[in-house]
């Protein structure tokens, strides 16, 4: 192992692949909290939302509160 | 530091800062929303689309209660996504930041962030309670805040590059480029289409109250990933210092 491969790999200190993951996870989880387009905006369609359409519920809260738009 | 740490410890503090999230949200953001959510209702009332009978009442207090639960756990998953930008943008960034050590690092970084990404987009698309979106516009709605988060985001990165050839007693230029540039930007992308009809002091405190629970996050991340970077750093270790 040379001197200069060490230097490069403590400048970036975190490898490609770690970075890659992480962006996948960045993009999957923003689209889940922030843009998924299934959630119903009222209470009329009833027991059929908890059926349906979970996971939008669910973050439906934080979409407005953390400043998604939504309905 | 080796791949899989560097991964687990910006998940690990993702999901803790955004698990504060959505318990400051819970505490102050809810009742905005319970209050959003009362004007829908009458507005369903009004327009004969529900009835005002203890039936809908009983239906509405359990789908809130559920619904309120998604706070913490979406707040976790939110938490987990932005708390991997981070952890991404501070790996890359590090030796660049000012501090002595990784939490103030992390912390620098947590701010700038907070501001590029979430503040000042914030300012152009603010958040908004239930009952103001309008339905047919949410798409092009997220398109324009998506667009401006990455002009911002792109831009201020852009601009910091630039800085980094400027000789030291010019640095500030790059400060100024990107504020010139998204004053433009900000000038330029058309206006929310959507026209508030909520009343406008609870949508403003609502707007508060939102912009807290998303500092929170921010705050939390970049004092949490510090710690964990300061902890478990292979530099840090051998130079023994905390
Ligand atoms: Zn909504």
């Amino acid at each position: 192992m040379s001197k200069v491969q060490q230097l490069s790999v403590s400048k970036t200190s975190v490898s490609k692949v770690a970075i890659l993951v992480l962006a996948i996870v960045f993009a999957a989880g923003l689209f889940v909290v922030g843009f998924d387009q299934g959630h119903i905006f009222s209470v009329v369609y009833g027991e059929q939302a908890f059926v349906d359409l979970t996971i939008h519920e669910l973050t439906h809260d934080m979409r407005h509160a953390a400043g998604f738009p939504c309905h | 530091m080796k791949s899989a740490l560097f991964i687990l410890i910006v998940i690990v503090s993702g999901t803790l800062a955004g698990a504060i999230h959505g318990t400051v949200n819970f505490a102050i953001v809810e009742p905005y929303l319970d209050q959003a959510i009362g004007i829908e209702n009458e507005n369903l009332f009004a327009s004969g689309e529900a009835d005002d009978n203890p039936q809908f009442w009983a239906d509405y207090e359990e789908y809130r209660v559920w619904q309120k639960s998604g706070q913490v756990i979406a707040g976790m998953i939110l938490g987990v996504a932005m708390g991997s930008l981070f952890g991404i943008v501070y790996a890359l960034s590090r030796n660049s930041l000012p501090g002595k050590n990784d939490v103030t690092k992390a912390v620098v970084l947590a701010g700038i962030m907070w501001i590029t990404i979430y503040l000042i987009p914030f300012l152009k698309y603010p958040a908004n309670p239930p009952t103001v979106g309008d339905a047919e516009t949410v798409v092009l709605r997220s398109i324009l805040y998506v667009s401006f988060i990455a002009i911002s985001g792109f831009g201020a990165l852009a601009f910091y590059k630039l800085s980094k050839k400027l000789q030291s007693d010019k640095k500030y230029l790059g400060l100024v480029g990107y504020a010139v540039f998204i004053i433009a930007a900000f000038i330029v992308m058309p206006e929310n289409p959507d026209e508030v009809t909520a009343p406008m002091n609870l949508v403003n405190e609502f707007r508060l109250m939102s912009v807290l629970g998303v500092t929170s996050f921010w705050i939390s991340v970049g004092i949490i990933l510090g710690l964990f970077w300061n902890k478990f750093d292979d530099a840090n270790s051998s130079k023994n210092d905390s």
